[in-house]
């Protein structure tokens, strides 16, 4: 069981990861568009449990560490989404309000990507990366989480019934 | 239930996280097994990238087209099909005529500098979940390409070759942020640095703050020891502000690139310097006014008015 679920969703995240790098980086959207690998990522960890959630971050993370556009060294996206996946499925799964509440999932999802990226940036700037101008940065973050929010309500419809098919009941492991 | 995170999940968070920070340790100690790994995903995806980039970038801009078919009168139907049938050609067409000016305007700068280039096109344009400036271009070590040298366009500086993957290349654009070329005036010998922003102005730093830049003068690439990563000669931007600070210790100034950075199709690779500096022989040529036609008719009035008889 465990086995078939961890095969599923690596073959999801797999396909999603090729389409992201081939066809979605080749729209250019204005205010620097949105990561669909990012979304589908931190809403996958949101539904799930908190154990679920560290590894959906840490294998999505190591995804997008192998990205050849990627700068930063090998690890650091696996470090960001293994804490943000944790945390975001950390807080979803303890809140009751938060479930069963799908507007309230659009906006976590949005504000997760906007903090992932933050996180990112920090530990890019830790890592002695060299980023760009605070203005440039900040449209790049806003316009991230302004698209997650038009785009989410399309995408959550779809992720939480291929995470249901998966995932059958969302207690066990 | 509230969810309080019993030990077992508290040990896997911490094994995940070491296990991540012990991957950034290795990376940043350049340990060869991490590169490989990432070449390894470079060969998987450029397929996908050169499928997805050979079947997108005809049909960018039809979807709008498409969109408003779909009437119901069948013969409209039909000629609309062929109407649409027919501007995807022109479309075709228009993009390969771009792609053709593109790689004639490079060769042409390429040529009046007698540099060695590779011709490549652009595949893919970076990732959105990263912040670099990049692109990723269809020649790789199988054309001799190596890490460090120059890229071009027909109107000047592209960027600089970063990674190197066997049938494909990662080229740095001159607007990343950490983006770093030395410069010279043309025409004088003041000398620079020039620092991507991210956008497609940059920010020149001349040496010596006595240095009169003016707006409109142009830039070229100094060249670098061993023509790596730059070869001299290259056109890079023009001055389009200059900051006043009189106690400044450098001058400043903005720039902006010559090169349209975002809509790049064919670039070219050098992969040889010309022997001699080509110095300011590839300043671009300043826009002519159109010149209004003027036609002046020379009368020369013959002595004689006789007919001519010689054959």
């Amino acid at each position: 069981m465990l086995t078939r679920r961890l095969l599923l969703t690596s073959t999801i995240f797999f396909t999603l990861f090729i389409l992201q790098e081939s066809l979605f980086s080749q729209v250019r959207l204005p205010l620097g568009g949105f990561s669909l690998f990012l979304i589908f990522t931190i809403c996958w960890s949101a539904l799930s449990t908190p154990e679920v959630g560290a590894i959906t971050g840490f294998g999505a993370g190591l995804l997008l560490d192998l990205a050849p556009a990627n700068d930063g060294p090998i690890g650091q996206w696996t470090l960001v989404l293994i804490v943000i996946g944790y945390g975001i499925a950390f807080l979803r799964y303890g809140d009751d309000s938060l479930r069963g509440n799908p507007f309230s999932l659009v906006v976590l999802v949005a504000v997760g990507v906007v903090v992932t990226l933050g996180i990112y940036l920090t530990t890019g700037v830790l890592l002695g990366l060299d980023l760009g101008t605070g203005f440039q940065l900040m449209k790049i973050l806003m316009g991230n989480g302004i698209w997650t929010l038009v785009v989410a309500p399309f995408l959550l419809p779809l992720i939480s019934r291929l995470h249901r098919a998966i995932f059958e009941t969302r207690e066990t492991l | 239930m509230r969810y309080g995170g019993d030990n077992r999940s508290r040990l896997l968070l911490v094994i995940l996280i070491v296990t991540s920070l012990f991957l950034i340790t290795l990376d940043l100690r350049g340990v060869q097994v991490m590169q490989g790994a990432r070449n390894g995903a470079q060969t998987v995806l450029s397929p996908f990238q050169r499928g997805a980039s050979f079947v997108f970038t005809p049909v960018g801009n039809f979807f709008s087209d498409v969109a408003h078919l779909g009437r119901t009168r069948s013969k409209l139907k039909a000629l609309e099909d062929e109407n649409a049938l027919l501007r995807e050609r022109i479309l075709t067409r228009r993009s390969v005529d771009t792609e053709i000016g593109q790689l004639k305007s490079v060769l042409n700068l390429a040529g009046k500098a007698s540099y060695k280039i590779v011709n490549a096109r652009v595949i893919a344009q970076g990732s959105s979940a990263t912040f670099t400036q990049t692109i990723i271009i269809d020649a790789g070590a199988n054309m001799k390409i190596t890490r460090d040298m120059t890229v071009i366009s027909g109107e000047g500086l592209v960027g600089v070759v970063k990674e190197v993957y066997p049938t494909t290349s990662l080229v740095m654009l001159s607007s990343d942020p950490s983006f770093r070329v030395g410069v010279r005036i043309a025409h004088s010998e003041q000398i620079g640095i020039l620092s991507g922003q991210g956008t497609n102005h940059a920010v020149l730093q001349l040496l010596d703050s006595q240095s009169n830049v003016k707006v409109g003068d142009v830039l070229l690439a100094r060249g670098s020891e061993g023509d790596k990563p730059f070869v001299p000669g290259v056109p890079v931007g023009q001055v389009t502000y200059v900051a006043d600070a009189a106690g400044a210790v450098s001058a400043t100034a903005e720039v902006k690139f010559f090169a349209h950075l975002s809509s790049l199709r064919i670039v070219a690779v050098v992969v040889k310097a010309p022997d001699a500096d080509p110095r300011d022989a590839l300043v671009p040529p300043k826009p002519m006014p159109t010149p209004t036609p003027t036609v002046t008719v020379y009368v020369t009035p013959s002595a004689s008015p006789s007919p001519t008889t010689k054959k």
